[in-house]
């Protein structure tokens, strides 16, 4: 059996002060899992138990849910999740360029986390952000109309 | 020269537009006291009916007609589901009200909540929203503290509350019954219709689904006047658009116009023509679920016929324009894969099919294609259009249906010559 972690104290307020704005426990459960990312390295088996728990629901569930969207992290991942845009306004505009940039400066592939632990890099569909294509984002932070030549300064800036 | 007609832009260019005193300053929230002070909620249905006031969502239907099916004698709560998950490839006018004018698209809320006695709003943010869900939650604070929302808003003794809830990276959760079982906490999945949302809902209740730019217009349509909104577009097509325009334009960018316009005046005179000097070869009117038009059909006029009777819908808004060197196969195949790996799994055809599709896509660009792949790409399309659980399947048809059949010779060029796309980097599904 998964052996429940114990869940920050600020993810358990910040939950219990919106249970109110709910008809059901469980309707928290993507924010949840969500703000969870904040205050956990990532979903893991045990903090989906913690959640299931808290959210008076089977932890098979949880993971059911989890494991449908692509935002809440079945694994670990690196401190900066670098996010690009792969879909067809960026790919009209050049995001193959950057991305290949990415993988190269990263020295790690699409999928996979720098040796040091710093960087994840994934590609995403549109971030709505089409109008100043080629994007890409860096943990909460938006980059428009990114050219290979500025990767360089944007990782720095992030590290 | 085309001229812009901003409603729900008409604070572009204002600073802090976002903050409730320059809200204010700028008429904001008067629609609403207009509202809880003058009108009785039928009349607030009756006008947006009036107004002729389209969702802008991607399927057009009108405002007032869905906030009508509500039943008005159904005992508990109702809810409005604000849809801010603005996924479709293309699209980004949401996330500009979001960012830029939140208060426009609450006060829009608020009196449609009026109007249908809707208990509860929640705004479901695509989770890549960041900025945007602080500037909503930020702005939801400052109404409430303004009374505007809450119990007994502005003494009129009618009460909503309005929740901000943030997706987790689903395409899929913007198909309005998908949106509800996620807000429900679960997958991602479509529900059967009938019984529609109107009827049962959220948790069951009567709920109202809503896109973020058509709720950010009903304020200017009780200011100003149905008279005066459906004043403005064309006999079926009443009002403005904003139309997000992508891809190889000189300036792209958001421009609001009324329906109407040529396709080629919003291209050639707001978004400043085809990049580089070069010739368009087509473009998506409405984001990549809508069928390709070639350059010949430029001209069209924008507003939701003209666009259906060139053969593709005018969507969500997004005018994507690719130029005489694109690729049209790799094209295809960026978008088709974004189905395949988005389908929600739940019917058969959409998510064996948009796999299909993408691995024959893989195969002609590997140069390993057979020319009975284009028969065979039509014939998926066939077995999945109309066929799936929800529209999505119709959506991921659109541009292999389009592009086999107009740029044919394309494909044909790659298979015949075992033609390879040389990638930049391997895509990988996470
Ligand atoms: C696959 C799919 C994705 C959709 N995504 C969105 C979306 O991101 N935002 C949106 O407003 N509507 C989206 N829609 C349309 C909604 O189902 C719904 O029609 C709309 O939110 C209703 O609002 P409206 O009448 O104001 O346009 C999507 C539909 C489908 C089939
Ligand atoms: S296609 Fe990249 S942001 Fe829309």
């Amino acid at each position: 059996m998964t052996v429940s972690v114990q869940l920050h104290p600020e993810l358990r307020k910040w939950v219990e002060e919106r249970l109110s704005r709910y008809p059901t426990r469980r309707s928290l459960l993507v924010p949840t899992l969500i703000q969870a990312q904040k205050y956990h390295d990532y979903a893991s088996p045990g903090l989906m138990q913690a959640v299931a728990d808290l959210l008076q629901m089977p932890a098979s569930e949880v993971m059911s849910v989890a494991s449908f969207y692509t935002l809440i992290a079945k694994h670990p991942v690196g401190k900066h999740i670098i996010q690009v845009c792969h879909n067809v306004s960026c790919y009209l505009r050049g995001c193959d360029e950057v991305i290949a940039r990415l993988e190269e400066r990263l020295g790690c592939k699409v999928g996979e986390t720098t040796e040091d632990g710093k960087f994840t890099l994934i590609t995403v569909e549109c971030l709505a952000a089409c109008g100043s294509a080629p994007v890409m984002m860096v943990d909460e932070k938006l980059y428009e109309n990114v050219r290979p030549d500025q990767i360089g300064r944007i990782l720095a800036e992030a590290n | 020269m085309t001229e812009l007609t901003k409603v729900v832009m008409r604070l572009d260019g204002v600073a802090e537009a976002h903050r409730l005193d320059v809200y204010e300053a700028n008429g904001g929230y008067k629609a609403l006291r207009k509202v809880l002070g003058e009108m009785k909620p039928q009349e607030v249905i009756d006008e947006v009916k009036a107004s002729g006031l389209r969702g802008k969502g991607g399927a057009g239907f009108p405002a007032g007609l869905k906030w009508s099916f509500v039943p008005q004698d159904h005992p508990g709560p109702k809810y409005l589901a604000c849809n801010a998950d603005e996924g479709e490839p293309g699209t980004f006018k949401d996330r500009w009200i979001i960012e830029n004018n939140p208060h426009q698209m609450i006060e829009g809320c608020i009196i449609c909540a009026y109007a249908v006695g809707l208990s509860h709003i929640y705004v479901y943010c695509r989770g890549e929203f960041y900025e945007g869900k602080r500037k909503i939650e930020q702005a939801a604070k400052e109404a409430y503290e303004k009374g505007y929302l809450g119990d007994n808003i502005l003494g009129s003794g009618f009460s909503t509350h309005l929740t901000v809830h943030t997706g987790a990276g689903s395409y899929e959760c913007g198909e309005e019954t998908a949106l509800l079982t996620s807000l429900e906490g679960g997958r991602g999945h479509p529900k059967i219709k009938p019984p529609f949302p109107a009827s049962e809902g959220a948790w069951r209740k009567p709920t109202v689904i809503n896109n973020v730019e058509t709720l950010a217009t009903v304020p200017a349509v009780i200011s100003q006047g149905a008279r005066w909104h459906a004043g403005m577009g064309t006999e079926k097509s009443k009002g403005i658009k904003m139309v997000c325009v992508s891809g190889h334009v000189e300036r792209p960018g958001i421009y609001e116009v009324e329906f109407g316009v040529p396709i080629s005046a919003i291209i050639n005179d707001l978004a400043g023509g085809v990049w580089q000097g070069r010739q368009i070869k087509g473009y998506f009117p409405g984001g990549s679920s809508t069928p390709v038009l070639p350059a010949e059909k430029v001209d069209v006029p924008y507003d939701y016929e003209s666009i259906a009777e060139a053969g593709s819908m005018l969507g969500s808004g997004a005018l994507i324009v690719f130029d005489s060197e694109t690729d049209i196969v790799r094209m295809a195949e960026v978008i088709t894969r974004f189905y395949a790996w988005e389908s929600c799994g739940k019917c058969t055809p959409c998510r064996e099919g948009t796999r299909w599709m993408l691995q024959i896509y893989e195969r002609i660009l590997n140069g390993g294609g057979r020319m009975e792949d284009l028969e065979l790409l039509l014939s998926i399309c066939d077995n999945l259009e109309f066929k799936s659980f929800c529209p999505f399947g119709d959506a991921a048809v659109s541009v292999v249906r389009s592009t086999v059949s107009l740029y044919r010779d394309e494909y044909e060029e790659y298979i015949r010559e075992h033609k390879v796309y040389r990638r930049r980097f391997t895509p990988v599904k996470h």
